[in-house]
This record gives C-alpha cells, sequence and structure tokens, in this order.
C-alpha cells in the first residue's frame, strides 16, 4: 500500500495526541526517579523543578533502614523475590506437565478434566479468598511461605497455554524418543520442556508479575514484619513517612528495580505477554 | 498378538497421561472448586472466626441484609460497596476502551517501526510498576502543592486552585480511575495492536482501490473487523476493575475517606478479615463471583457466536 507522505492536519492532531499520552505515561516514572533524589523541600515546591538541585542520599538510606532501623526491606524484598520466583517455577513446570498430558495422551475423561480445569478460570481468586483464609488458619500456615506460595501453585490459564502449544508439537519426535527406550517422563523433562521455551517465557513472566504486584493476599497470610512482602512494606512505608516523599520516592523506585530490569531485558516477552490473550478468543 | 501388544501400550499410555494430569487437578480441586463451594456454604451461615461454637444456620440472611435497602444510607453498607464499584468500573473501563483503540490505530498506522517500538514500550512501562508503587506515586502528585493542581491549573487557567484530589468525595473517585487507566492503557493498547495486525493488509489494499477515504476505512472495515478484540478487550478491563483493590487500599490508609472508593474487594477484606464476619464476607464474595460469571459468559457468548471470516 503506498502510503502519502504529506504533512496534513490529521497527521499532525495523530502526533499531538500521541505526545500527550507519552506525556501522561512517562511523568509519573520521571517524577518517581527525580523525586527519590531531592530534598524534601524541593519536591514541594511551585512550580516543581525537574532536576535534583543535589542527590540526596539520605533518601534511600531511610528507605532501606525502615522506620525502626531495622532494615527490614532487605528480608522483605527476598521475600517477595522468593515467593515470586517459586511460584513461577511450580505454575511453569506443573502447567506443562498437565498441558503435556492433556495435549498428547488419549484417556477417559481427558475432556472433561480439560473444561474442568478452564472453568476455574471463571473463580476469581478475590471471591475465594475468604475460604482460602479459612483453609490456611485451618492448616495452621498462615503467615508461613508455604501460606504465601500454596494458593498461586499452578495457573488455569498456564495449563490452557500449554496444551495450545504443545498441541502442535510433531508427535513423530515423541514416538522416535519411545523406539530409542526413554521412560515417559524423561520424555517430558528432556524433549517437551526444553522445546516450550517461548511459553515458558511469557507463563513465567506473567506468575512472577502476579506474585510480585499481590497485596492482598500477604495482608490476609503474613502477621509479622519478617514474613511481608514488598508491596507491604511499601504501603506501611508510604503511611508511616508520609510527610517524607522523598524517601517514599525512593523505597517505590528500590522495589521497581527488579521489575525494570527484567522489562528491560525480557521486553519482548512482556510485550508477547500482554498479547496471548489475545490469541484466547480463536 | 501385534494387535494384543499396541492395545498394552495404549493403556499404558493412558496411565502416564491421567499420572500427568493429576496434581493440577488435586490442586484445582483443593484451591478453586472447593472454596468456591465453601463460598457458598459459608454465607449462609453466621460464621465468626473468634467463635468456637457451631454457627447459626441463617439461610438467605446474610444476603437480605446485604441488599436491605434500609441500610443503603449507611456509609460503609454492601449496596454502597456495589455503586462504588460501578462507578469506578464503567469510570475506567470506558476511557479505556476508546482511548486504547484510538491510540492503537494511530500507533498501527505509523510508517516508523522505530517510532511504533518506543511508543509501545514507553505506554506499556507504568504495567510493569506494582500497583501499590503506582499509588505511592499518584498520591504525591495528587498533594495539595503536588504536580496535580499544577497541570491542571495550567491547563484550565485556574491558578492557586486547590482540587482536592483526595478529600473531594467526587475527586477521590476520579483519582482512583486516574491511577487505574494509567497504569492498563498501555497494556490495552498492545492487546488492540496485535487486534489490528490479525486483519489482513489486502483488505486495506481493495478498500484504498475503490477509493475509501480513511474515516469510511476505520468506520466500515477496521472496526467491524475489530469487534471480537473489542468485546474481550471490553470484559477484561471489566474484570479487571471489579477485582481492583490496591489502590483503594492505598488511598484509604493515607487518610482518604474510605465510603466513596469502598469497593466490593475491599469490603470483603474489611469484614471478613479485620471484623472477622466470615459469613457476611462469603455472601459478599459470591454476589461478586456471580456479577463476574455473567460478565464472562456473555463474553463467551458473544465471541463464539460471531466469528469474524475474512
Amino acid at each position: 500500500m503506498q502510503i502519502s507522505k504529506k504533512i496534513n492536519v490529521t497527521n499532525i492532531v495523530i502526533w499531538i495526541v500521541l505526545a500527550v499520552m507519552l506525556l501522561f505515561t512517562m511523568t509519573p516514572i520521571i517524577f518517581m526517579i527525580s523525586a527519590s533524589m531531592m530534598e524534601r523541600n524541593q519536591i514541594m515546591r511551585m512550580p516543581f523543578s525537574w532536576i535534583p538541585e543535589s542527590f540526596n542520599r539520605e533518601n534511600f538510606i531511610k528507605a532501606v533502614a525502615g522506620n525502626d532501623q531495622s532494615y527490614i526491606f532487605v528480608r522483605n524484598l527476598s521475600n517477595s523475590l522468593f515467593v515470586s520466583s517459586t511460584v513461577a517455577i511450580t505454575t511453569v513446570l506443573i502447567a506443562s506437565l498437565t498441558g503435556y498430558g492433556l495435549a498428547k495422551f488419549r484417556f477417559r475423561g481427558r475432556n472433561t478434566i480439560f473444561i474442568m480445569i478452564m472453568a476455574t478460570m471463571m473463580i476469581p481468586f478475590e471471591a475465594i479468598m475468604i475460604p482460602l483464609y479459612m483453609v490456611v488458619m485451618m492448616l495452621r500456615i498462615q503467615n508461613t511461605y508455604t501460606g504465601l506460595i500454596l494458593p498461586f501453585l499452578v495457573s488455569a490459564f498456564g495449563v490452557f497455554q500449554m496444551r495450545q502449544y504443545l498441541t502442535t508439537f510433531p508427535t513423530e519426535f515423541l514416538d522416535a524418543a519411545r523406539v530409542d527406550g526413554m521412560g515417559e517422563f524423561g520424555i517430558y523433562w528432556r524433549i517437551v520442556l526444553p522445546n516450550c521455551m517461548p511459553v515458558i517465557a511469557t507463563l513465567s513472566i506473567l506468575s512472577f508479575r502476579s506474585q510480585w504486584d499481590n497485596l492482598l493476599w500477604p495482608l490476609l497470610v503474613s502477621q509479622t514484619k519478617e514474613m511481608k512482602t514488598i508491596p507491604q512494606y511499601i504501603s506501611t512505608f508510604a503511611l508511616e513517612r508520609n510527610t517524607d516523599e522523598g524517601a517514599m520516592m525512593a523505597a517505590a523506585l528500590l522495589a521497581s528495580i527488579p521489575m525494570f530490569i527484567l522489562f528491560m531485558s525480557l521486553t519482548k516477552y512482556f510485550i508477547g505477554g500482554a498479547a496471548i490473550y489475545e490469541s484466547r478468543k480463536g | 498378538m501385534g494387535m494384543k501388544k499396541y492395545r498394552g501400550i495404549e493403556k499404558k499410555q493412558a496411565r502416564w497421561g491421567f499420572f500427568f494430569v493429576v496434581p493440577s487437578l488435586l490442586f484445582f480441586s483443593l484451591f478453586s472448586f472447593y472454596p468456591i463451594i465453601n463460598a457458598f456454604y459459608t454465607s449462609l451461615f453466621d460464621k465468626r472466626a473468634l467463635s468456637k461454637a457451631p454457627p447459626d444456620f441463617l439461610g438467605l440472611g446474610n444476603y437480605i441484609r446485604l441488599f436491605d435497602p434500609s441500610r443503603a444510607a449507611s456509609e460503609l453498607s454492601f449496596l454502597n460497596s456495589l455503586r462504588a464499584t460501578l462507578v469506578f468500573t464503567v469510570g475506567t473501563f470506558i476511557p479505556l476502551l476508546i482511548l486504547s483503540l484510538l491510540l492503537a490505530v494511530f500507533i498501527s498506522n505509523l510508517s516508523s517501526r522505530k517510532a511504533k517500538k518506543f511508543l509501545q514500550i514507553a505506554y506499556y512501562t507504568p504495567a510493569i510498576l506494582s500497583s501499590v508503587v503506582a499509588a505511592t506515586i499518584w498520591m504525591i502528585i495528587f498533594d495539595p502543592r503536588g504536580l496535580g493542581n499544577q497541570w491542571v491549573n495550567t491547563l484550565m487557567n485556574t491558578p492557586g486552585v486547590d482540587h482536592r484530589w483526595l478529600v473531594d468525595p467526587v475527586m477521590e473517585q476520579v483519582s482512583t480511575m486516574v491511577i487505574y487507566f494509567w497504569k492498563y492503557i498501555g497494556y490495552f493498547i498492545i492487546l488492540f495492536i496485535t487486534g489490528l495486525a490479525s486483519i489482513p493488509s489486502t483488505i486495506y489494499e481493495a478498500a484504498t482501490i475503490d477509493g475509501a477515504t480513511k474515516n469510511q476505512v476505520f468506520w466500515r472495515i477496521t472496526l467491524p473487523l475489530l469487534k471480537p478484540t473489542v468485546v474481550l478487550v471490553s470484559v477484561m478491563a471489566m474484570l479487571q476493575c471489579l477485582k481492583t483493590f490496591s489502590t483503594q487500599y492505598m488511598l484509604y490508609t493515607n487518610g482518604a475517606p474510605r465510603a466513596p472508593i469502598n469497593v466490593i474487594t475491599f469490603n470483603i477484606y474489611v469484614t471478613g478479615i479485620q471484623q472477622q464476619y466470615l459469613g457476611r464476607a462469603s455472601a459478599m464474595s459470591v454476589v461478586l463471583f456471580l456479577l463476574m460469571l455473567v460478565l464472562t459468559l456473555l463474553q463467551f457468548k458473544t465471541t463464539n457466536s460471531e466469528q469474524v471470516e475474512y
């Protein structure tokens, strides 16, 4: 299709809309970075000056030391990293195993099981958190990592993605491996899993992020400050430090760095991960 | 004999298949099916966490209480939560839908690949921040002396006015919508861009040859072909909005009034966890579940009945 390159009014309007949107999405992030380095009196100055007058280290020291100098930030950050990575790993492992079973084996009840797993996608976590909370209290795993992780071990969406992907996987490869005498579990581990890398990448990012962002469940499960996760840390810190905007922004920035690193190194899978929902409608 | 051996292999295969599926099956039974059934069951009782005595059976008592019109006046009633949730959902998902569609069309029509990629990544960046971080940033922007007032006052030429972002009941709701919109706009833009990319370019070429204007192409071709994506994105955006919690929690704990933003999830949290009325909170959960179920089924129905063929 030949696109004429004449500059007309429509094009100018389009560029203005795109630029305004760019300002809207980026300024709060730039504000966070800029304010994290500022003295308090510079942040609340009108009009706001975007360039920090000096680098105020104090903000970051306060953010990490916490309100009681306990440095619990480090523990809370590690908790979040641990919980999110564990959930990402178990989701990938169990979802791929199930997806493989559903895609490449024939057994009685296979379709029923598939439909049942799909049906759980209609049950939102927010609607079952009270019963889950009662289960956790009953099992006495409140305030433990098990309690934080257990309800998120697998996702139905993950099973679905894996099954869709593996349905197109050539069965001849599997049969060839069987003829060579490879065991069924070995085939899964050494042939199927290594060939699912694109789905594994998007799925693990999705699971990692959803736990990294999770505030509600840790609020229910974590009781002592040692067991809190980073969203809870930020929320408590913001509450107790609500007049110290520089330190709040420093804490927010530090808490976002792992996600920034992941995003910059795996942009393709983040954007692709958003787009796989699109394929669901087919 | 060959046949018999083949059947043996098939049987063995079936056993392995089942074995691979069992972990998920167990998991979903325990952590999805059991809890939702339990929510229905618990919602029929006056269950409170601290009491050791077996809870009183209320029948539909909890539900009657939730929808009791005489309680509607009470600030923190469930009817108010329904209102807060619906206002938030409608007020967030309509701008999200319209603007993400518009921006996706604009981006898709750009000729520079670099500009396309850059804008997608830039618009998407807020989505990688956690909701708590997003709320924290915006709370400072919405400070009386913050950027929010400075921007709006510059745009509307109203110097020195405080728009009471986190104090005024109406503005507080607008603030939660702005935060949510900011976090999710990039995500929905990408969904639409993917949808647009799946429309074959030959259709556009044919239309241009036939002399269609850009406007005609959009309203007569792009939009109808994009309908499945529009339905999908609307339902996803609505479901997402119905589940909102962190933004409201953050604003409330930092001193904003609760009633205007007391959405269903927040009410469930306060009633069930802080006040330990587990039965009443379960009834609220069931209502939330049914609301979302209706939306999901609606989505399935529309997407299945209107398969587009190019």
